[in-house]
């Protein structure tokens, strides 16, 4: 009773609304849009026709959805495992007793700052040339090709990524570390536990609510990997790294569908929003568990 | 405190230092020196690359600075990172504060605020196509409409992050002001904007970082040579710079040059507004 | 002090505004999608703004063009002035329907008819009107190093087995007959735009595109020879860039590459002393079946509404003032489509007599459907032939992948 009369001042709304009607003219209209040109035949010029279902069920014949479906997945599960084990493991270091502390957090601090398709460049040229050359001069076999070249290309493409996106992670496991109360591994010295153990049964459960936050955070933004590849291998060779925004991009304008590219992106919004539901209740329980 | 400290210097873990310092060296200090020596040499001189240059040649900054029109691009990246980062601080965060107070007291703000939340669950590859569409019909390819687009993109994630620190102020402070007599935005300006500031230091950091290094969208949206961003600059020269590293890695330095000054000036603030972007 | 800080941001931002919004009004943007001849092309253009001084022509060379092009399309934001292959590309711009209709202009008298033919032939519903001049051509086929083939005593090969001897003859004495640079896929269209001329059945591109023939049925030789070719290809191809690859081409490494005139600039780039030549790619056993590859490799063309369409055609007649012409092929080596114009390079004579014989064939990639990425596929049949695939299934899998995504790409 005592709520309703409560006056809001009007320019809160007006300010609210303004706001809100810009994000939805860009950004809603855009969404529907895409659902929209998503059921017609349309190039992104010239005449279109509705085709109803056509687009969709297409997807499931083609073979490069189907690849980039399963590139990205691949690679999203890959990259998140090994950013968030070399991260915990920078963040425990890092918090370690060591000399330097800030000075070397900083450094460790620094790919994140840096853009990535610069960082692309830079990589695409020890990739072609540095480690070629040196692969060459040690006779070791397997690194005397540019990796981006064969169809293990993805991990040249995980490592820039794991690059530049440790930084963000081992930041935020540090923040977790520094939570913990020391007065807890004192017990745990008291009571024997070191090392592996130490960190098994009560740095990590302790870190459970870091981890929860790095898994959701990371994984999300592999899955929508673009930078890297557009910088590095524009897809190739062959389509081994076309991620689905790539083809997204480089089959919705330049190759003519933009249509079909458009059921393609409102099938990936259905699995970004599956995924995530799915990561954060799995990942809550854990928690809940390992308290 | 002194104490402790002393205690700690006599503790420190060598080995660990060692293998930290080792890390840095051989997995970012290599790749950026590479780049540095690349920079500086002449193309006759490519034959180990670690290696100094037999010859210096600084002209490689002076030819990439002429050829990619870098002050040009320079100025539309900072204009772009600058007027969203300004305009996004003081709009979103008063955004977030309208909604915050009033959830409780107006279905609307109530609707406005999942309305924003849900929308974080659109990635930008979604919309992608449409929005070079949309972006078309009202004239935004270019570097003022770019900037807008930010401003309004960022308003989810943004909102998210202000409202749950306006949730941490204390209705109290701003009856009190109420009662004395201020407007909203004089309340919301003078009482409760300087409360918000870590939060604004955690805003910024993700706008200008976002802005300033972003490469989808203004690819697909700033085709005029006169209105590209630095980072879409390279990428349009790529195939232009050819078989001349040499001036392409000058051309890359001289885009992470503002970014590596920035960081060296700001990296605590940096470090700390990232994490307490990402714990809330 | 708040205040101020507002001040000062929308002072810029006002500034900001104004900056950008003038600039434009007398600003003709040229769109160009080749990289090879920027720097000549804006030598021509800056010619050219000095003599208009009241506008000012630019020139946007983006990479990966061809995407960006059709990005625009989607947001009808129509460069005023467009220089394109006369490939796929240009077929897309021009069945927009944004292309003005250049036929009745006085310069388009001045180009030689067979080369407007194949402009007419990628029109759309292959439209007889000239809605691109064609400007310069190309020729793809084997270019070699010239010391090296007398060092070694080789003669040019004129069918497939000599060409195999070549190469025989070549390995022989411990060299590497080709560089190639897969890391760049298109790179990889080369040698197949080369082959398919000579050995697919009269009548292809329009029977394939009815649905009536398949590349299952019709293109097995070539796919055989395509791997023939890379078999002979230095380690590492894969990985290999156009430009690292060219390099070290210019430098001595191997001794062919297949690729065309428009690689020369960069040889001369990286060794300017670099002795090369080329000649037609010998695919066929029937020597009178090797066509030299050449197709419109620059036309111009202008968008119908574009407020400076006027200079847009000024330019275009500059352009193909014959002193100009000739400037432009001769810091190409490619051929024009100017009449009287001829190319005098040494460094392209061996295709030079094809050329002028008319024994020349169209890019067969140019009549595929712009959504056919034939450049991925056969990156990919390169890649399974690297490690180790069988060559009957990895053949029989990329043919059939041809044709399907033939099939996707015509009904898109």
């Amino acid at each position: 009773m005592k709520k309703k009369k409560q006056k809001v001042n009007v320019l809160y709304y007006v300010v609210v609304g303004a706001m809100a009607l810009l994000f939805f003219n860009f950004h809603t209209v855009s969404f529907l849009k895409g659902i929209f040109y998503s059921f017609t035949d349309w190039k992104g010029y010239g005449d279109w026709n509705y085709v109803g279902l056509r687009n969709y069920l297409h997807m499931f014949e083609d073979v490069d959805t189907k690849n980039a479906y399963l590139f990205t997945f691949q690679f999203t599960v890959i990259t998140t495992v090994l950013v968030n084990m070399i991260s915990l493991i920078l963040a425990c270091a890092l918090n370690a007793k060591i000399k330097f502390k800030n000075t070397i957090k900083a450094f460790y601090f620094l790919p994140y700052m840096l853009g990535n398709v610069i960082v692309g460049f830079i990589f695409n040229y020890i990739f072609a040339n540095l480690i070629p050359t040196l692969g060459k001069a040690c006779g070791i076999q397997i690194l005397s090709t540019n990796i981006l070249g064969t169809n293990h290309a993805m991990w040249g493409i995980i490592v820039v990524t794991v690059w530049t996106a440790c930084a963000f992670n081992t930041l935020i496991y540090i923040a977790g570390l520094q939570a913990i109360d020391i007065d807890v591994y004192e017990a745990a010295d008291l009571d024997g536990a070191s090392g592996w153990k130490r960190f098994r049964y009560i740095t990590f459960p302790l870190l459970a609510p870091s981890f929860t936050i790095n898994m959701v955070l990371t994984a999300k933004g592999f899955l929508m990997v673009y930078d890297q590849i557009m910088a590095m291998t524009e897809g190739g060779p062959g389509t081994t790294t076309t991620s689905i925004a790539v083809l997204i991009y480089k089959k919705g304008f330049g190759g003519g569908q933009f249509a079909y590219q458009s059921a393609n992106a409102v099938t990936l919004f259905v699995i970004v929003v599956a995924i995530s539901i799915f990561q954060l209740r799995i990942l809550e329980k854990r928690e809940e568990q390992i308290r | 405190m002194k104490r402790v400290k002393n205690i700690q210097r006599e503790k420190y873990n060598m080995p660990i230092t060692i293998m930290l310092i080792a890390g840095i060296v051989i997995t970012i200090l290599l790749p950026l020196y590479m780049s540095v020596m690349i920079a500086i040499k002449v193309p006759t001189d490519m034959n180990n690359v670690l290696a100094l240059p037999k010859q210096l040649r600084l002209m490689n900054f002076v030819d990439a600075w002429k050829m990619t029109e870098y002050p040009r691009k320079f100025f539309n990246t900072a204009f772009i990172t600058v007027i969203n980062l300004g305009i996004t601080l003081i709009s979103n965060s008063f955004v977030a504060y309208a909604i915050t107070r009033n959830r409780k007291k107006s279905k609307f703000f109530e609707i406005m605020y999942y309305y924003f939340l849900s929308a974080m669950f659109i990635p930008f590859s979604v919309i992608m196509l449409p929005l070079v569409v949309q972006a078309n019909t009202f004239h935004l390819d270019n570097v003022v409409g770019i900037t807008f687009l930010y401003v309004i993109f960022g308003l989810p994630m943004n909102t998210f992050l202000y409202c749950g620190a306006v949730k941490g102020i204390p209705e109290a402070l701003d009856e009190a002001a109420m009662i004395d007599g201020a407007r909203p935005l004089q309340t919301f300006w003078y009482v409760i904007f300087p409360v918000l500031k870590p939060t604004t230091a955690t805003v910024a950091i993700l706008s200008f970082m976002w802005t300033w290094n972003d490469f989808t969208m203004p690819l697909v949206l700033l085709s005029e040579q006169s209105q590209q961003t630095l980072q879409l600059a390279q990428y349009v020269f790529k195939k232009q710079f050819s078989i001349d590293y040499n001036l392409a890695f000058a051309s890359y330095l001289l885009v992470l040059l503002p970014v590596l000054v920035v960081y060296v000036f700001c990296q605590k603030w940096i470090t700390n507004g990232v994490v307490a972007g990402a714990v809330k | 002090m708040k205040r101020k800080v507002l001040l000062a941001l929308s002072a810029i931002l006002l500034g900001g505004m104004l900056l950008t919004g003038c600039g434009k009004s007398n600003e003709i943007e040229l769109f160009s999608s080749k990289a090879e001849n920027k720097e000549i092309l804006q030598q021509l253009v800056d010619e050219f703004n000095a003599e208009h001084p009241e506008t000012k022509i630019v020139i946007s060379a983006p990479a990966d063009a061809g995407t960006v092009l059709k990005t625009r399309l989607a947001k009808n934001d129509i460069p005023d002035i467009l220089a394109l292959g006369g490939d796929n590309n240009y077929t897309e711009v021009q069945s927009a329907g944004v292309l003005e209709d250049l036929s009745a202009e006085n310069f388009t008298s001045q180009v030689q008819e067979s080369y407007l033919q194949m402009v007419y032939d990628v029109n759309a519903d292959k439209e007889q009107a000239a809605y691109g001049i064609p400007y310069a051509t190309n020729a793809s086929g084997v270019l070699y190093n010239v010391d090296k083939f007398n060092e070694l005593g080789l003669t040019i090969p004129t069918t497939w087995d000599e060409f195999l001897d070549v190469i025989k003859k070549i390995e022989a004495a411990g060299e590497q007959p080709f560089v190639l640079t897969y890391k760049d896929n298109w790179t990889g269209l080369c040698a197949w735009n080369s082959m398919a001329p000579d050995l697919q059945p009269e009548g292809f591109t329009d029977a394939r595109q009815a649905g009536t023939t398949t590349f299952a049925e019709t293109h097995q030789e070539i796919a055989d020879k395509y791997l023939e070719i890379i078999s002979h290809g230095q380690e590492d191809f894969m990985g290999t860039t156009y430009d690292d690859g060219n390099k070290a081409f210019a430098n001595g490494q191997g001794v062919m590459m297949i690729n065309g005139n428009w690689a020369i600039n960069q040889f001369k780039t990286a060794n300017a002393d670099f002795n090369v030549d080329m000649f037609a790619f010998p695919a066929s056993n029937d020597s009178a079946e090797n066509y030299v590859t050449s197709g419109v490799d620059v036309l111009f063309a202008a968008s119908k509404d574009s407020k400076n369409l006027d200079v847009a055609k000024e330019f275009i007649s500059f352009m193909l003032e014959e002193e100009n012409a000739k400037t432009y092929i001769d810091n190409q080596f490619a051929f024009s489509a100017v009449k009287g114009v001829e190319q005098e390079e040494t460094t392209v004579a061996g295709v030079k007599s094809d050329i002028a014989a008319g024994k020349v064939a169209n890019f067969p990639d140019h009549y595929y459907p712009a959504g056919f990425d034939l450049a991925s596929l056969l990156s990919e049949y390169s890649l399974n032939y690297v490690n180790g695939m069988d060559n009957i299934e990895n053949q029989k899998s990329f043919l059939a992948n041809c044709d399907e995504k033939y099939d996707i790409a015509n009904v898109d």
